[in-house]
C-alpha cells in the first residue's frame, strides 16, 4: 500500500464572492501519475492554485508529507518540494535553453556543487537541455518548450510535480515525448498529479484517475477503470442530467 | 572641421548616451515604467560632484564609483518608497510621479546650488589627445571610455550573475520568474537602482565635459525619450544603436548645422513612429493588438 | 446647505464665479492679484481642455501646452502681420491649435498607453524646437513682442481678467456641452474599455480624435489672448514642459473626468505655486513644493478632490441603507413583451444569402500552432445554431475571427452577403453583428442603464453631438431591460451586479444594436441553472422575433437543448454538423470530447 503524499480534504475555495471549489477531497500516493479530468468549470485548475499556494482555500486542509501547506506562498510551496509546469508559456524566451533551466534552480543557487549536479540530472531525464543548450527557448517548438520546461521544474528536485494540461497543443510526437518523461519521473519515485483535457490520453498514461465534475470529485479509481466507466462518457455530455 | 573627427567626437558622445539610456531602458524592461526623472538624477549627480570637488579638490573621476552608489541607493528607495504603490495605476500615473520626483530634485538642486553654471575643471580639463589625425579633448575622451566600460560592466552583470539574471528573467516573463521563486519587488528595486546608478556615474562623465545646471535635466529628459522611442522601448541593444544615432548626428550638427539638429531627430522620431510604432527594435507590446 | 454637500459641485462654482466676477470691482489696487488671478483662469482652461482627452477617454497627455503656444504664436504673429491687436485673432488661435491636435491625433492615436505619453511630449519638444530654430517667423529663441493695444497702458489687467474669465465660462460650457452628448459617453466608454466599446458600435478612432482635436481648441484660444497680456512670446522648453505637467496636476488635484475639478485644480495648483514663489522664494523652494504636491497627490489622491468628496459623502448616505446584492431569483421572469419592434433592424437586410453569417477556408495561426485549418461555415438565418469542440479545438479562436477580434491569416467572412474581413470591429456592429464575451466586459463606472443607451447603430457627426438620451434610446433601454426582468437594477452601478447579473445586461446591450444575429460567447460559463434556463428562454424569445444566434459553448446539454444545428470542432477543424439528435449520438463526438483517436496508443509503452 503506497502512502499518500499529498491530501486536500473537503476543500473550499473560489474567487470573489464564489466557490468554484465545494468540499474537494483527493488523495495522491506516492510515486504515482494521478490525472484530474473533467468537465470545464470543474475546478481543475483550481485544484492545482490551492495546490501551489496561489489561492488560499476557505475550508479544508491540504497537507503534503504530512505538513499542512494551506497557508504557504509560492515560493514556501516551490522550497517544501512542489513544482509545477503550467498550462501557457512560462519561458524566457530570449534566455537560451540552458539558461532557462538553469533559473530552474534559482532557490538553490548558491550551492554551486548542487546545482552542477542537478543540471547534469535533469540533462540526463531531458536530453534536449543539451542537445539544444544555446538556443534561445523563445525559437523552440511548442513541444519542446514543454520539454524545457519540465527541465526547469526538475531542477529543485521536487517529491511531486503538477502538470497542467501536459499534451496541450501538441502533435502526437511531441506527445510521446512529454509521456515518456513524465514516466520516468514516477520511475524515479516522484509523484505527477497532472490536469488533462484529453481522458483516453491521461487515462493511458496515469496510474489512478481523479473525475472532478461542479467543484467535486465525483470519481477516483485506476487509470484502467476511469477510462472504461461510461458514467465519464456521459459526464462531459451530460447525459445524467448533473448539470441540468 | 575633419569628419572623422566629428564623428569620434559623436561616437564617444554616443558612449554616454548610451550609458544613460541603458538605465532607462532596463528600468522599462522589468519595471513598465518610464523613468522621465533621469535627467534629474544625472544632473543631481554632477551638481554634488561639482560641490565635492570645489571643496576638496579631489580628481572627479573618482566620483564615479562615489556617485553610482549614491544613486543606487536613492533610485533604490525612490522605487521601495514611492514606485511600488503607484505602479499598478499604469503608464500616465507613473510617469507623472516620475515627473514630481523630477521636479522636487530641480527644487532641491535649486535650492542648494541656485540656478547658476557650475563647471568642473580639473587640470586637464583643456588638453586633448591625439590619434593620428584626430583631435579628441581629454574629458570627452575619458568620458567615453568610461561610459562604455561602466556599460560593458552592466552588461556582463545581467549576463553572468545571479541577480542580472533575475532581472532579464523578470522583464522577459514575469510570470516565469515568479514560478522559479524570483521576486518581482526584488527584481523592480534593482532594476530602479542599477538605472539610477546609471545617472549617478553619467553625471560625473556630464559634469566634466559641460557646464551644468539644474534645469538641464529637462534637454536630458528630450534625448532619452527620443532615444528610448527610436530604440525600441524595451532593448538595451536598440537603446545603444538610438544613442549612436543620436551622439553622431548632434557631433555633425553641431559642426556644420548647429541649429536644426535636434528638429532633424525628434522628427525623425515621429516618423518613425509612424511606421512602427513600438520603435526601430521594440517588441509589439499586448495593447498595440487592434480588438 | 444639505443639499450643497450632497452635490459639491452644484453650488460651489456659483459662487466661485460670482466672487470672480464681482472681485475686481468691489476690491481696490488688485493689479497683482488679478494678474495672479489671471494664470489661475488659465490654468483652469488648460486643466479643463485636457479634461477632454485625458480625463473621460483616460489618454494622458503631457505635452497639452505645445497647443496654448500654437495659439500664442498664432495672435503675435498674424497680429502683426495683419496689424491687429493679437487677441481679436483668437479664434483663428483655435483653429491652428485645433489643426495642429488633428493632425497630431491621426498619428498618435493609433497607439496606445506608453507610446501615447511620450509621443505627446515629443511633440512638445518638436513643436518647442521648431519655435526656436525658425527665426524668419518666430523670431527664434529671443522671442517675438506682442504689441499692446492702448488702453493697456492705464488698465493693464483688469479687461484681460475678464477676458480670461469669459473664456474660462466659455471652456466650461464646451465640456459641460460634450460630457452630456453621446461624444461624452463614448469616450468614458472607451476609457472603461476601448475593445468592447467598439464591439457595441462606437467608432473609437473618430472619437478620440474629435475629442483631442476638441481639448486643443481651448487651449489655442486663451494662447491668443495670453501671448498679449504677456506681451511677449518665447519658446522656452522649460516653461512648455512645467505648464504641461501643472496643468495634469491641476486636473488631478480637482479630479480629472470631472467638470468643475480641473477649474478648482487650476486655481488651487497655480495659488500654490505663487505661495511657493513668494513664502519660500529666498529659498527657491517653489519648485521643491510643487513637485512634491504632484508626488503625493498621485499617491494619495489620483482621484482628485471632487471625486473624493463625493464618495466620502455617498459612503455615508450608503452605510445607513445596507448595500443589497439582488440576488437571482430577485430577476424577475421574461415578460411577455413582444420585443420583435424593440429589436427588429431597420436598416434593409439583403434577402439575397439565406445565410446571415458565412465563413470560408478561414485559417488562423498562433507562433506555430494552427488554431483553425480552413474552415468553412455558414450560419441559417433564423436559426440557434451551436459551436462545440473541446479545449483546443479552435472553436474560440473561429469565433474571435467572425466577430473581428482576430484578423484571420487567410479565408472570408461574410455577413448578410457582404465581405466583412477587412471591417473594423464597430462597422460590424453596425451591420448588425453583436457579440457578448465570456468574462463580462460592462463599462464598470458606469450605471446599467447608461450602459445600455451607451451602443450605437450607425456613425454620424450629428448623432456625436446629440445628448446621450436624446433619441429614443432611454425608452428602448427600458424596454429590453423590462423584457429581460432587469428593470429595477436600471439605476445601479455596473460594478456592484453579480457575474449573472452582468451576463444578462451585456446581452441586453447588445440587443440595442438591433442586431440580425448575436453571437454569445459561453453564455452559460459561471452561472447557475436557474440563470441559465432564463438565459435560454430569452434566447428562444429572440430568436422567436426573428434574430439569428450563435452559441459557442462547453455545455453540451444547453446546447443541444437549444439549438437547431450544431457544429462540432475538433484539432482546428469542422469535425461534423447536424441536428442535436444525430449530434448527442454520434461517437466521432463522443471520442473528440474524451481525446482523439490518434492520441490513444501514445503513453503505451
Amino acid at each position: 500500500m503506497s502512502e499518500s503524499v499529498l491530501t486536500m480534504a473537503n476543500i473550499e475555495a473560489g474567487y470573489g464572492g464564489g466557490l468554484v471549489l465545494q468540499g474537494v477531497d483527493l488523495t495522491v500516493d506516492k510515486g504515482t501519475i494521478t490525472c484530474i479530468v473533467g468537465p470545464n468549470g470543474a475546478g481543475k485548475s483550481t485544484v492545482f492554485r490551492v495546490i501551489s499556494g496561489l489561492l488560499k482555500p476557505k475550508g479544508g486542509t491540504v497537507t503534503f508529507g504530512g505538513r499542512d501547506i494551506g497557508g504557504l506562498s509560492p515560493s514556501e510551496v516551490l522550497k517544501s518540494g512542489i513544482a509545477q509546469v503550467p498550462q501557457n508559456r512560462a519561458l524566457f524566451p530570449e534566455m537560451s535553453v540552458h539558461e532557462n533551466v538553469l533559473m530552474g534552480g534559482y532557490a538553490i543557487r548558491r550551492d554551486r556543487a548542487l546545482l552542477k549536479e542537478r543540471l547534469a540530472m535533469v540533462a540526463e531525464m531531458v536530453p534536449l537541455v543539451k542537445e539544444r543548450a544555446k538556443e534561445h527557448a523563445g525559437n523552440l517548438s511548442g513541444g519542446q518548450r514543454r520539454m524545457v520546461e519540465i527541465g526547469r521544474a526538475l531542477m529543485l528536485d521536487p517529491a511531486v510535480v503538477l502538470m497542467d494540461e501536459p499534451s496541450l497543443g501538441l502533435d502526437p510526437k511531441s506527445v510521446a515525448t512529454v509521456a515518456s518523461v513524465i514516466r520516468d519521473m514516477a520511475a524515479e519515485g516522484r509523484t505527477v498529479l497532472m490536469i488533462e483535457q484529453n481522458v483516453r490520453l491521461g487515462m493511458n498514461l496515469a496510474t489512478h484517475g481523479v473525475v472532478m465534475e461542479q467543484g467535486k470529485v465525483r470519481l477516483t479509481g485506476d487509470a484502467k477503470d476511469i477510462a472504461g466507466n461510461p458514467e465519464v462518457a456521459s459526464m462531459y455530455l451530460g447525459k445524467t442530467g448533473h448539470n441540468e | 572641421m575633419d569628419l572623422l573627427q566629428v564623428i569620434a567626437f559623436g561616437v564617444l558622445l554616443g558612449g554616454v548616451y548610451a550609458l544613460l539610456a541603458s538605465g532607462v531602458t532596463l528600468i522599462f524592461g522589468v519595471l513598465d515604467v518610464v523613468n522621465v526623472a533621469q535627467g534629474s538624477f544625472l544632473v543631481f549627480s554632477a551638481l554634488f560632484t561639482w560641490q565635492i570637488w570645489s571643496l576638496l579638490g579631489l580628481e572627479p573621476l573618482l566620483l564615479v564609483p562615489v556617485m553610482g552608489l549614491l544613486m543606487f541607493v536613492i533610485g533604490w528607495a525612490i522605487y521601495r518608497g514611492l514606485l511600488v504603490r503607484v505602479a499598478p495605476q499604469g503608464p500616465g500615473m507613473t510617469v507623472l510621479l516620475m515627473f514630481g520626483v523630477a521636479i522636487a530634485m530641480e527644487g532641491v538642486l535649486n535650492i542648494v546650488f541656485g540656478n547658476e553654471f557650475k563647471s568642473v575643471t580639473p587640470p586637464y580639463f583643456t588638453s586633448s589627445f591625439k590619434i593620428g589625425e584626430i583631435v579628441i579633448p581629454y574629458p570627452q575622451m575619458i568620458s567615453g571610455v568610461l561610459a562604455v566600460v561602466v556599460l560593458g560592466g552592466i552588461y556582463v552583470y545581467l549576463r553572468k550573475s545571479w541577480a542580472g539574471r533575475a532581472l532579464r528573467a523578470s522583464a522577459q516573463n514575469k510570470d516565469g520568474a515568479a514560478l522559479v521563486g524570483i521576486s518581482a519587488t526584488k527584481a523592480s528595486s534593482l532594476a530602479f537602482g542599477i538605472g539610477a546608478m546609471t545617472a549617478g556615474v553619467g553625471g560625473v562623465l556630464l559634469a566634466i565635459m559641460y557646464p551644468v545646471y539644474p534645469a538641464t535635466q529637462y534637454d536630458w529628459i528630450a534625448r532619452l525619450l527620443g532615444i528610448i522611442v527610436l530604440g525600441g522601448m524595451g532593448s538595451i541593444p536598440g537603446a545603444i544603436i538610438a544613442s549612436m544615432l543620436l551622439g553622431i548626428s548632434e557631433s555633425i550638427a553641431s559642426a556644420y548645422v548647429p541649429q536644426w539638429a535636434p528638429v532633424f531627430f525628434y522628427g525623425a522620431i515621429l516618423v518613425i513612429l509612424l511606421f512602427r510604432p513600438h520603435g526601430l527594435l521594440g517588441e509589439k507590446t499586448r495593447e498595440d493588438v487592434a480588438a | 446647505m444639505i443639499a450643497a454637500l450632497k452635490r459639491p459641485s452644484g453650488f460651489l462654482p456659483v459662487i466661485l464665479i460670482g466672487l470672480l466676477i464681482l472681485y475686481p470691482i468691489v476690491a481696490s489696487d488688485t493689479r497683482y492679484e488679478e494678474s495672479v488671478l489671471i494664470i489661475c483662469m488659465l490654468y483652469a482652461i488648460m486643466a479643463s481642455g485636457w479634461n477632454l482627452i485625458s480625463g473621460l477617454a483616460g489618454y494622458v497627455s503631457l505635452g497639452h501646452s505645445v497647443y496654448l503656444y500654437m495659439g500664442m504664436y498664432t495672435g503675435a504673429i498674424l497680429g502683426k502681420a495683419w496689424e491687429i491687436d493679437a487677441m481679436w485673432l483668437a479664434p483663428l488661435g483655435a483653429v491652428t491649435a485645433g489643426l495642429l491636435a488633428l493632425v497630431v491625433g491621426l498619428i498618435v492615436l493609433r497607439t496606445r498607453s506608453h507610446s501615447f505619453v511620450i509621443i505627446t511630449i515629443a511633440v512638445l519638444l518638436l513643436g518647442m524646437l521648431v519655435a526656436a530654430n525658425w527665426r524668419g517667423l518666430t523670431g527664434g529663441s529671443d522671442g517675438f513682442i506682442v504689441k499692446q493695444p492702448s488702453w493697456a497702458k492705464d488698465h493693464p489687467t483688469t479687461p484681460y481678467y475678464y477676458i480670461f474669465l469669459g473664456i474660462l465660462l466659455l471652456t466650461v460650457a464646451l465640456s459641460a456641452f460634450i460630457m452630456r452628448s453621446r461624444l461624452g459617453a463614448g469616450l468614458v466608454a472607451i476609457r472603461n474599455d476601448e475593445g468592447k466599446a467598439a464591439s457595441i458600435g462606437i467608432n473609437t478612432t473618430l472619437y478620440k480624435v474629435t475629442a483631442y482635436t476638441l481639448s486643443a481648441v481651448p487651449f489655442g484660444f486663451a494662447g491668443a489672448v495670453y501671448g498679449q497680456f504677456l506681451g511677449f512670446v518665447t519658446p522656452s522648453l522649460v516653461v512648455a514642459i512645467l505648464m504641461s505637467v501643472f496643468l495634469v496636476l491641476a486636473a488631478l488635484v480637482g479630479g480629472r473626468g470631472t467638470l468643475w475639478g480641473p477649474v478648482i485644480g487650476g486655481f488651487l495648483v497655480w495659488l500654490l505655486n505663487e505661495v511657493g514663489t513668494i513664502a519660500a522664494g529666498e529659498f527657491r523652494a517653489r519648485l521643491l513644493i510643487m513637485g512634491v504636491v504632484l508626488i503625493l497627490v498621485v499617491m494619495f489622491m489620483p482621484m482628485g478632490l471632487l471625486p473624493t468628496i463625493r464618495n466620502f459623502v455617498k459612503k455615508r448616505r450608503e452605510s445607513k441603507s445596507a448595500v443589497n446584492f439582488i440576488d437571482q431569483k430577485s430577476i424577475a421572469a421574461v415578460s411577455d413583451v413582444d420585443i420583435s419592434k424593440i429589436i427588429a433592424r431597420t436598416r434593409q437586410q439583403s434577402e439575397g444569402s439565406s445565410h446571415i453569417l458565412e465563413v470560408k477556408g478561414i485559417v488562423k495561426r498562433f507562433g506555430g500552432v494552427t488554431a483553425v485549418n480552413d474552415v468553412d461555415m455558414a450560419i441559417e438565418r433564423g436559426s440557434i445554431t451551436g459551436l462545440i469542440g473541446p479545449n483546443g479545438s479552435g472553436k474560440t479562436t473561429l469565433f474571435n475571427c467572425m466577430t473581428g477580434t482576430f484578423r484571420p491569416d487567410e479565408g472570408v467572412v461574410f455577413l448578410d452577403g457582404e465581405n466583412i474581413t477587412r471591417d473594423r470591429v464597430w462597422t460590424r456592429a453596425h451591420d448588425g453583428l453583436g457579440r457578448t464575451f465570456q468574462i463580462t466586459r460592462l463599462f464598470k463606472s458606469m450605471t446599467v442603464l447608461d450602459n445600455l443607451v451607451a451602443p450605437l447603430e450607425t456613425t454620424s457627426v450629428r448623432q456625436m453631438v446629440a445628448g446621450r438620451y436624446s433619441g429614443d434610446e432611454v425608452e428602448r433601454a427600458r424596454e429590453v431591460l423590462d423584457f429581460m426582468g432587469l428593470a429595477q437594477f436600471e439605476k445601479q452601478d455596473a460594478a456592484a451586479l453579480s457575474f449573472g447579473q452582468q451576463k444578462l445586461v451585456e446581452l441586453a446591450q447588445v440587443l440595442m444594436l438591433r442586431p440580425g444575429i448575436i453571437l454569445l460567447d459561453e453564455p452559460a460559463s459561471g452561472i447557475n441553472p436557474t440563470l441559465i434556463e432564463k438565459l435560454a428562454n430569452v434566447i428562444r424569445r429572440l430568436n422567436d422575433a426573428g434574430t439569428t444566434v450563435l452559441i459557442v459553448e462547453h455545455n453540451i446539454p444547453l446546447v443541444l437543448s437549444l439549438c437547431d444545428t450544431v457544429h462540432v470542432l475538433s484539432g482546428g477543424e469542422v469535425l461534423t454538423s447536424g441536428t442535436p439528435d444525430q449530434i448527442r449520438n454520434d461517437p466521432q463526438v463522443i471520442e473528440a470530447y474524451l481525446g482523439p483517436d490518434h492520441m490513444v496508443g501514445v503513453g503505451n509503452e
